[in-house]
């Protein structure tokens, strides 16, 4: 079949991931390792100090102190180095990701083309595919209410209608859609209110925010804020201190 | 040639399977074609003629007409056969089956024929209209002809062609000269096939032209050019034609699509069969969609372009009727006197049979039915004497029916295939079995194709089928009475006319005038409509073929690909585009999962620092909490004061009065060491700071200040830090807990009651002050912790009350200790120190004591340590009785040093001073009967304290300035500055105190002040920490008679000491008189007068009011209508070239201000301060003494000062101007700090 060269040298592009993946992983999974290891070490110190800090000089103690401390930077450059690992793991991704999206979209736009010059349609063949669609939304109904409504349309008359909104159910896979993948019991939790992510996310812009993510109506946003935005935990935070 | 060849690649438009069988009909067609044209001796000949062709014939140019036409031209294998007709050919059984199913079509029960051999169909005349120049009517005629050849061939037999004779010898002779050459290597490839674009092809003309299109065009252009035209070119023409091709093709595109679909279900309506081999397909009619299959009908190779039923081709418009039967529809042939007859009577009718087995037709035979048969009755349809019927094959079965009846009946039919071998060799002959109703084989009636096991073909059994392909026709009786009536005239003259012409599409005029646009051509107009003319014509009698079969099979293929491809496409798409959803959410499933990925490795992060943080509190908990303590401790350090070692470079001489410097970096890494087991080693360090603090700095400074705020909040923490090690319970030896938490003391569940019973002093009485001290501390932490409330606000205000008493009693009895401990010589002083302090205390105490003052108990307690001479700074040590020099202790020991230097003769003066307050005082010890011992000798010498905090701070002036090696003249100069400074003293607390209700106790407290003519001391509370020399000699300078000489530039010369004590002196004598006066009580607005008369000699003498106002203090300046603002008094004697204040310059006063000042200190009479406002224009102003209020002493005072605005935005305005002068306090106190090195050398 006529696949568009791109989505070829999507493929190529992706091979490695797998291997990269893995090779981040493993490298985290090392680190974690060694962190264990320090963790046991420092357990192992403390005992120690313990049970003979009755009979250590101060300098003892001290120096048995800054021992444990050593240990525990150490602990801490390894989990900066996973955390770092991990994000540069989860832009890896992302960044395909938002490839493949693109691609996807330049190359269902191609298709569409392909249809409205042969004039061959086959609404119920998309119509099946859009109840499907649907059925999975409703499913996840708490998370998609503001499309529902608009999927109630025939499919066909939502073509007539507007068009853009067509060729956004014919994309399934924009960013907004991911909703329609099926639930991932595992799938991280985010906002104050600890859902999934859906619709549009905000992000808290202290690095250190527990939660990162906020959905707009959360956090009662109805448009992207200009310039930093925190969110009402760290403003509470900053406040106090 | 091209189309020839082209042919093979067009697949049948109404054709169900046709491939193979096209290919058949092409090979057959081909050796027609050619032979017809070469044998007629074409003028043109499109192909070169071969080798064999002059060989096997070569005499063929000299044939006559006659003899070509006796002439068959074969291509078999490459190879060019002419054969004649009359030749007796050999039989070629090798196909049989081929052979076997023509017969079948063509052979009837009764006379099955003998196959004829497989060159027949080779030797029949073609059928098709090939590209000849004769019209259709000769092709008709040909078509028609297939019996009469038959006949030709017999009577021809005699004419042989020449290939009898024998085969010419060849000659040749070897010649030895020449030698062959080697033939040049022979590229790789010798032709290209480039296959044109659709546009270039577009753009040329594809059209030839034939034979017929040559004589049409020849006869034209006679015509044109008799009428005097320009003749048409042979390319002008081919390029209209193709022309025209393009737009019917176009036009029959869009009619396209109405065509009827080919019909899956279709059946065979001679066989009743919807079998459909390559070999034998199922055509349709383009007229009346009639479908049979090729051998049924006798359609031996499929025709392109349309194909059409032999009625529909010849009697499209009028219904036939079959001569047979009465039954209409179905497949028709003519019979051989011109009727119709359907095909399926004429192959069951025994005694009808076809003339040419192969094509079927005609049928020949009608004539020799018996009568009987005409008059059987169907049984079926009851009509009798309509057409022939046939019997049941039931041997007693008389039963008749016609057999389209029967086939629309269902009745079982059957034909079988015979081998007969005989005499002759092997014949094929077929039976047939027709049944009625009643005889039926069982199970075809149920199930007509039940047993199509036989190789037999079943008609039969398909009723259904049979119904739909027949409608019994109206009954016409002539029909039966003329079955012989041949011919019947109205049937020839419609067939010409109503040829198909839907064929051909119409080409719309406009379109025809578009395509002429590019050519040249005279009477353009008159030709095209020939010219389309003749195009319809010749499409029509191509049965509406295509004459381009480019654009035709172009046609045809994309309508089948488009049809299927975007299927196909789509499918392939939308397959495709599932994958790569796929792909989306798995990699969408690993982006989660390194999401949740980057979640844990954040929290596992969290968690180890909170680990560690776990760990650290188990291991060193106390460390922990001293190190909060610390850091509490350090945050009240606002001007980080406390926060580095003493520079020892900057003051060289700190050592000698500190024995162990403290600060909180010291603190901090003692505390990271283990140093410190508990919270009371924290706090003893803490102490020791705030101490050397206190002792190192006059009280008057900053740091002083400082020090005793921190002393102030940093008990409250280290108090709670002490609570919190209990509540925890800390092993000190360890630093870590307990192993049993120690009991929790309630410490929190105190009630209003016990507060109350502390707060009565009687309840007090068991303690010691320090005890009550501590009680009373705690009890207010206790209450402050509380949730607020009115009780609790009082009670806190109470208790602040009570611990300021207590602290004063305290600090009192400790002086009088310190001062028993380390020099017990003076006695005298000590008793005047005493009577000082409670003199000074009073002010406070007393205020404290009556319920208007204490609006703001917090912010007395630093008031009071300022005010007091002595500031309680010392750690609590049991109070001693004894009178202790008040003056001595924030300097400490270098004072002592000094002491002994000292006259007391100054004494007296104060001492009478102090009299009128010791009733108050006495009063005030009431309350703490404890310091009562100590407070007794207060009385009788009241004044000495002045002395002695007079002494204190010249010395400290002595010191600073010169070390140690100071002169004894000065020694007068310090005892001047000591008064002053004692008497200064006395003054703050008018000031530091301004509230109303204050004044009706105070007065007591405030005459004491006004005798003081100590302006000398008066730079010292706003010296900054006066370790720095310059500071100091700043101090010096500050002195009221210095500023005539030249202000305070810090390059003095040791000479100006000398005038200095001059001045000194002076003012020792005058300063004995204000005290006295003041014993009178004089109120302050005296006092300046009086000074005024001492400074009579110089205007500007700084003590005239009752306050040491000095250049470059900062005030509170109130002018009429304004709040006070915060403001810098300037020295107007100041030089113009400007003044460096530590570094900070100083602006300097316009000349209209200076001048304005005298003016208007000559109307009052009174002396003016020169002052500079921190607003932000600076403005300048002259006022009384008695509008201004030094700033920074007092916290209390500042805030009033601060909320005195009546309006907000005058408040605001106040701040900001607060906030400057504190920037520029600081920039100087910090510049104190950079300049210390430099500046003692000036001195030194």
């Amino acid at each position: 079949m006529a696949t568009a060269i791109y989505l070829e040298h999507y493929l190529d592009s992706i091979e490695n991931l797998p291997c990269e993946l893995q090779r981040n992983f493993t490298l985290m999974r090392d680190l974690d390792n060694r962190t264990e290891e320090k963790k046991g070490e420092i357990d192992k110190l403390a005992e120690e100090y313990i049970s003979s800090v009755r009979n250590l000089a101060s300098e003892q103690r001290v120096e048995h102190l800054q021992k444990i401390q050593s240990a525990y930077s150490k602990c801490k450059e390894f989990s900066d180095d996973k955390v770092q690992l991990a994000m540069q793991t989860y832009e890896m991704v992302d960044k395909h990701i938002r490839r493949l999206d693109a691609d996807l979209a330049r190359f269902e736009n191609e298709l569409k083309e392909k249809l409205e010059v042969s004039g061959y349609e086959s609404p119920e063949g998309r119509g099946l595919k859009k109840g499907e669609g649907r059925g999975l939304r409703e499913k996840r109904g708490p998370r998609g209410k503001g499309r529902k409504s608009s999927d109630e349309d025939s499919p066909r008359n939502k073509k007539l209608k507007n068009s853009p909104e067509f060729s956004d159910s014919l994309l399934p896979m924009q960013p907004s859609d991911v909703l329609d993948m099926p639930v991932d019991p595992n799938e991280p939790t985010y906002c104050l209110c600890h859902q999934v992510s859906y619709g549009e996310m905000i992000g808290c812009d202290n690095p250190d925010c527990p939660i990162e993510w906020f959905h707009f109506a959360c956090v009662d946003l109805a448009t992207k804020p200009k310039g930093k935005w925190f969110c009402p935990r760290c403003t509470q935070d900053k406040k106090k201190k | 040639m091209h189309s020839f060849l082209t042919q093979v690649h067009t697949p049948m438009r109404r054709l169900r399977r046709g491939c193979r069988a096209g290919v058949v009909g092409l090979d057959m067609g081909r050796g027609r074609g050619r032979g017809r044209g070469r044998g007629r001796g074409a003028t043109v000949s499109l192909r070169p003629p071969s080798p064999y062709r002059l060989q096997l014939s070569p005499s063929r140019e000299t044939l006559t007409y006659a003899q070509a036409q006796k002439m068959v031209e074969v291509d078999l294998d490459g190879r060019l056969h002419r054969i004649n007709i009359t030749d007796p050919l050999p039989v070629i059984t090798e196909d049989e089956m081929m052979a076997q199913d023509i017969v079948e079509c063509n052979s009837n029960k009764e006379n099955s024929e003998q196959t004829q051999s497989r060159a027949r169909p080779g030797r029949k005349p073609p059928n098709t209209k090939s590209r000849r120049r004769e019209s259709k009517n000769s092709s008709h005629q040909s078509r028609r002809s297939g019996s009469q050849h038959h006949a030709q061939s017999q009577t021809n037999s005699s004419q042989q062609p020449s290939h009898h004779s024998p085969l010419p010898e060849p000659t040749f002779r070897v010649l030895d000269s020449l030698c062959p050459l080697d033939a040049p290597p022979l590229p790789a490839s010798y032709y290209r096939f480039i296959e044109k674009t659709g546009e270039e092809q577009d753009r040329e003309a594809e059209y030839d032209m034939d034979e017929e299109d040559l004589a049409w065009l020849d006869m034209v252009n006679q015509k044109r050019v008799s009428d005097g035209h320009a003749s048409v070119s042979p390319d002008t023409f081919e390029l209209l034609i193709d022309r025209l091709e393009r737009e019917s093709v176009l036009e029959s595109r869009s009619q396209a699509l109405s065509q009827s679909a080919v019909d899956e279900d279709a059946f065979c309506c001679v066989c009743l069969d919807d079998e459909c081999l390559n070999s034998n397909v199922i055509l349709f009619c383009d007229i009346c969609n009639l479908a049979v299959h090729q051998e049924c009908y006798g359609v031996p190779y499929i025709p392109e372009g349309q194909w059409l039923c032999r009625c529909c081709l010849q009697s499209p418009s009028r219904p036939m009727d079959c001569v047979l039967c009465p039954n209409r529809g179905g497949a028709f042939k003519q019979t051989s006197d011109g009727r119709w007859a359907h095909v399926v009577c004429a192959i069951w009718i025994p005694e009808v049979c076809f003339a040419n087995t192969v094509f079927l037709e005609p049928v020949e035979g009608v004539k020799n039915i018996p009568p009987a048969r005409w008059k059987l009755t169907c049984y079926l349809c009851k009509q009798k004497g309509r057409g022939a019927s046939i019997q049941c094959h039931k041997a007693n079965c008389y039963r008749a029916f016609h057999v389209t009846c029967a086939q629309k009946a269902g009745l079982f039919m059957k034909i079988d295939p015979v081998r007969e071998t005989g005499v002759n060799g092997t014949t094929f002959s077929v039976k047939k079995t027709a049944f009625c109703e009643n005889h039926s084989p069982v199970g075809s009636r149920q199930d007509g194709s039940g047993d199509e096991t036989t190789e037999g073909r079943l008609v039969g059994g398909r009723g259904n089928r049979g119904q739909r392909s027949y409608t019994q026709s109206p009954p016409p009786p002539p029909r039966k009475k003329t079955p012989k009536g041949q011919k019947k005239g109205k049937k020839s003259p419609a067939r010409r006319s109503t040829v198909p012409v839907l064929l051909v599409p119409q080409i719309p005029s406009h379109r025809l005038n578009k395509i002429c646009t590019g050519v040249a051509v005279q009477r353009k107009n008159q030709f095209m409509q020939r010219l389309h003319n003749y195009w319809l014509l010749k499409r029509q009698s191509r049965n509406g073929m295509p004459l381009i079969r480019r654009l035709h099979s172009h046609l045809q293929s994309h309508k089948a690909t488009e049809q299927r491809e975007p299927d196909e496409k789509l499918s392939a798409a939308m397959e495709e585009l599932r994958y790569w959803q796929k792909l989306r959410q798995d990699l969408e499933r690993a982006r989660l999962l390194v999401e949740l990925i980057r979640k844990r490795e954040r929290l596992k992060r969290e968690q180890m620092k909170l680990h560690q943080a776990a760990l650290e509190l188990k291991l060193t908990p106390a460390l922990i909490l001293l190190r909060s303590t610390l850091d509490q401790l350090q945050e009240k350090d606002t001007a980080q004061i406390f926060l580095k070692p003493v520079n020892l470079a900057e003051v060289p001489d700190y050592l000698e009065f500190i024995s162990r410097p403290m600060d909180f970096s010291t603190m901090r890494a003692k505390l990271e060491a283990h140093a410190y087991c508990s919270i009371g080693d924290l706090e003893s360090d803490f102490n020791l700071m705030v101490s050397n603090c206190l002792k190192y700095n006059s009280k008057e400074t900053a740091f002083h200040q400082a020090a005793l705020h921190l002393r102030e909040v940093g008990g409250a923490i280290l108090r709670h830090a002490h609570r919190q090690a209990q509540s925890i319970g800390l092993d000190p030896s360890t630093g870590m807990h307990l192993p049993d938490s120690p009991n929790k003391h309630g410490f929190y569940q105190c009630t209003w009651e016990d507060v109350d019973s502390l707060l009565d002093p009687v309840n007090r009485l068991h303690m010691s002050t320090e005890e009550q001290l501590k009680a009373l501390l705690e009890k207010l932490d206790l209450v402050t912790s509380m949730r607020s409330s009115g009780g609790r606000t009082k009670r806190i205000r109470l208790l602040r009350r009570e611990i300021n008493t207590v602290g004063y009693k305290q600090q009192r009895s400790q002086l009088l200790n310190g001062k028993e401990e380390e020099e017990e010589e003076e006695e005298g002083e000590d008793e005047k120190d005493n009577g000082k302090k409670d003199l000074v205390e009073n002010g406070p105490l007393t205020s404290a004591l009556t319920p208007g003052t204490d609006d703001s108990p917090p912010t007395l307690e630093p008031s009071c340590p300022a005010l007091s001479p002595l500031p309680g700074d010392a750690p609590p040590e049991p109070p001693v009785l004894g009178p202790v020099m008040a003056g001595r202790r924030s300097p400490g020991r270098s004072y002592k040093r000094q002491r002994s230097s000292r006259s007391g003769g100054n004494g007296p003066s104060d001492d009478d001073a102090d009299v009128p307050e010791t009733p108050t005082a006495c009063k005030q010890e009431e309350a703490s009967p404890d310091v009562c011992p100590s407070e007794t000798p207060c009385p009788p010498t009241n004044a000495s304290p002045l002395t002695g905090v007079g002494r204190r701070t010249s010395v400290l002036f002595k010191k600073a300035k010169n070390g140690a090696r100071l002169a004894k003249n000065k020694a007068a100069q310090l005892q001047n500055g000591g008064t002053t400074d004692g008497q200064t003293n006395g003054l703050d607390s008018p000031a530091d105190v301004p509230k109303p209700p204050s004044s009706t106790v105070l007065p007591a407290s405030s005459p004491a002040a006004p005798p003081t003519p100590a302006t000398p001391s008066s730079p010292s509370p706003h010296q900054l920490r006066s370790r720095g020399p310059s500071s100091d000699s700043e101090g010096d300078k500050t002195l009221p008679l210095l500023f005539k000489e030249e202000g305070f530039t810090n390059g003095l010369g040791k000479d100006k000491d000398d005038d200095s004590d001059a001045i000194f002196n002076d003012q020792k004598q005058s300063a004995p008189p204000p005290p006295k006066r003041s014993r009178g009580k004089p109120a302050l607005a005296k006092v300046p007068e009086s000074q005024n008369g001492d400074s009579g000699r110089s205007m500007l003498l700084p003590f005239d009011s009752a306050t040491e106002l000095t250049p470059l203090d900062l005030v509170w300046a109130k002018c009429r209508g304004y709040p006070s603002y915060p403001a810098m008094v300037v020295d107007p004697d100041m030089p113009q070239e400007g003044l460096l204040h530590n570094g900070i310059p100083i602006p300097v006063p316009p000349g209209d201000v200076l001048k304005l000042g005298e003016r208007r200190q000559k109307e009052t009479g009174e002396r003016h301060y020169l002052v500079l406002f921190f607003d932000t224009k600076r403005t300048w102003q002259w006022l009384p003494r008695d509008k201004l209020l030094p700033m920074g002493m007092d916290d209390t005072v500042d805030k009033l000062r601060l909320m005195e605005g009546k309006k907000p935005n005058v408040r605001k305005s106040v701040h900001t101007a607060y906030d400057r002068a504190m920037v520029h306090l600081n920039h100087v106190m910090n510049h104190v700090k950079g300049n210390l090195t430099f500046n003692p050398s000036n001195f030194i």
